[in-house]
């Protein structure tokens, strides 16, 4: 119990930290307390909600006390584990796809003008229309199966990287392909030597973001049609009126949710690292 | 003026070069310039900011087109970059993920030589500009000179026939500066290159050069050739001389008659000029 407990505020809890903190800025603290600090915050918060919904006998259909989504937490994992399986393949191929895809057409639109004035204001303005109201025409296009939560994750998290890559390619150095121009560098040498390292960074940070929004757009497929994932079990729970176990699976979520950034954030820090040394 | 020496290796012939933007007004950079370079001449261009001296190395160096007249080199048209001309830029250029000495061989991995054979040669050359414990650090390591000097070593280390120099040393402070030149005047006697360097500054011209050119504001031309006539090996102290500083006094009263003639002096677009001390 104290395990689960202990490990639900950080991340389940964390967008909706109040803004009273604990003072926490002694001198002897200040090292520890990027960690400290966010870890007391959350836990007063699980603290006040228990003792809040206690207190006001708020009904747990309404808002369950965390004592109690700990606890579902621990009866339903297994199923929970379950479910997170197809949620988090859904959102890796998308993330990938979309990576490259965007990689791809950020390529194309730095080398040739005629394409880029031809999609890049039109990518931009695409970015405008809520994609989520899309969601229904890709199982009108790709039927219920996972190819088109897929796609439409694809879709959603496809532009933050073509923008960010583009914008990565077109601001290098020109000095640095003035000089690999001056060495009769090819094109492509010019791309792989000193563009793509360049860009690496505006790539990466459209990725991260890429990454969050995969797994947004596959649990918004999975709203409108799935029979298993996450999305799925939490409108499964939502029609039982199951709050709790809402709560478990919107846990399960975050913890995947952070996993998959983690990662993204890591090869990040693996790529520059093998950039640093080489 | 005449021509010194009997080789014309660098050969650049009524070269012009007008800039057009659009149907905005034409800007005429550089305008008839005329003169050769015998092998193994070091010649500097001396000319104030923005007079258009770069514009003319950038075309001697095949990264920019002339629009009239023409360059060879080596009795070579001049059209497209080539690997036995070295460029070195106003700024160092490193990329920033590359150790000093990786930094060194990136002509070499350009060019694809084998590495191997150009290593130690690469060593050697830092271990001549004073780098030999910075091999391996970073350019963010390395101070501004240090990283100038990493420049260098690029740009001897493919071997190439002709050095040209767009004010390599404008961004160092003076004491480094003079230290850079003592340091380029040593690399070259030794490695004895065919040199053309731009600079406005009149000192760093009569130190360096066998030979000065002396160009006026835009639309650019040469009013003066002067030859230097001090012999080398040549150390700092001849900066003290009054031999020097006659020179110096001389050059400076010419860059100051071009400014005032040349504020008197609207671009001409589209008709090259014929130059005046062509």
């Amino acid at each position: 119990m104290t395990a689960e407990y202990s490990a639900v505020p950080r991340i389940a809890i964390a967008p909706a930290r109040p803004a009273g903190k604990p003072a926490l800025t002694g001198p002897r603290l200040s090292q520890a307390r990027p960690v400290i600090l966010p870890l007391m915050t959350a836990a007063v918060v699980l603290l006040v909600w228990q003792i809040v919904v206690a207190v006001l006998r708020i009904p747990a259909v309404i808002l369950p006390p965390p004592a109690e989504i700990g606890y579902e937490l621990w009866r339903v994992l297994p199923v929970l584990l379950h479910h997170a399986v197809p949620t988090t393949l859904d959102s890796l191929m998308a993330f990938f796809s979309a990576s490259a895809l965007g990689v791809g057409v950020a390529i194309v639109i730095t080398y040739s003008p005629f394409l880029r004035d031809m999609l890049y204001p039109n990518l931009v303005l695409f970015q405008l229309i809520p994609k989520v109201a899309l969601a229904p025409l890709f199982v009108v296009w790709l039927g219920i199966g996972s190819q088109s939560r897929v796609a439409f994750a694809t879709f959603v998290s496809f532009f933050p990287v073509v923008i960010s890559a583009a914008v990565g390619f077109a601001n290098v150095e020109c000095s640095a392909l003035r000089l690999c121009r001056s060495l009769t560098a090819s094109e492509w040498q010019c791309f792989t030597i000193v563009r793509f390292p360049f860009a690496l960074p505006a790539i990466f940070s459209g990725m991260k973001i890429a990454m969050t929004m995969a797994v947004i757009g596959v649990i918004i497929g999975e709203f409108i049609s799935a029979q298993a994932g996450l999305g799925f079990y939490i409108l499964y729970a939502s029609s039982r009126m199951e709050t709790a176990v809402i709560f478990a699976a919107l846990f399960v979520l975050c913890v995947i949710g952070v996993a998959l950034f983690g990662a993204v954030a890591l090869a990040e820090e693996l790529v520059r690292r093998s950039y640093g040394r080489r | 003026m005449p021509v010194v020496g009997r080789e014309r290796y660098v050969e650049v012939a009524e070269v012009s070069k007008v800039y057009r933007a659009g149907t905005a007004e034409a800007i005429e950079a550089v305008s008839s310039v005329s003169f050769t370079v015998p092998r193994g001449q070091f010649v500097a261009v001396l000319g104030p900011s923005g007079c258009g001296k770069s514009t003319l190395l950038m075309m001697l160096g095949g990264l920019e087109s002339v629009t009239a007249g023409h360059i060879a080199v080596g009795g070579e048209p001049m059209t497209v970059p080539r690997t036995s001309i070295g460029i070195m830029f106003q700024d160092p250029t490193l990329l920033p993920w590359k150790s000093a000495l990786d930094n060194v061989l990136f002509p070499i991995r350009v060019l694809k030589r084998p590495l191997n054979t150009y290593r130690d040669g690469a060593r050697e050359l830092l271990e001549r500009v004073g780098l030999d414990g910075f091999m391996h650090k970073k350019p963010h390591e390395l101070s501004g000179g240090m990283r100038q000097r990493v420049a260098i070593c690029r740009t001897l280390v493919y071997d190439p026939e002709l050095l040209l120099m767009d004010e390599p040393f404008s961004a160092l402070d003076a004491i480094t500066r003079d230290e850079m030149n003592e340091l380029l005047l040593d690399l070259w006697q030794q490695y004895t290159k065919t040199a053309l360097f731009v600079t406005h500054s009149i000192r760093e011209a009569v130190f360096l050069a066998d030979r000065v050119l002396v160009m006026t504001r835009r639309p650019a031309t040469i009013v003066e050739d002067l030859t230097i006539p001090f012999a080398r090996p040549r150390p700092m102290a001849i900066g003290e001389s009054r031999e020097f500083n006659a020179i110096c006094g001389h050059l400076r009263e010419r860059v100051g008659e071009s400014r005032s003639r040349a504020n008197g002096h609207r671009a001409e677009p589209n008709r090259a000029r014929p130059g005046p001390a062509a």
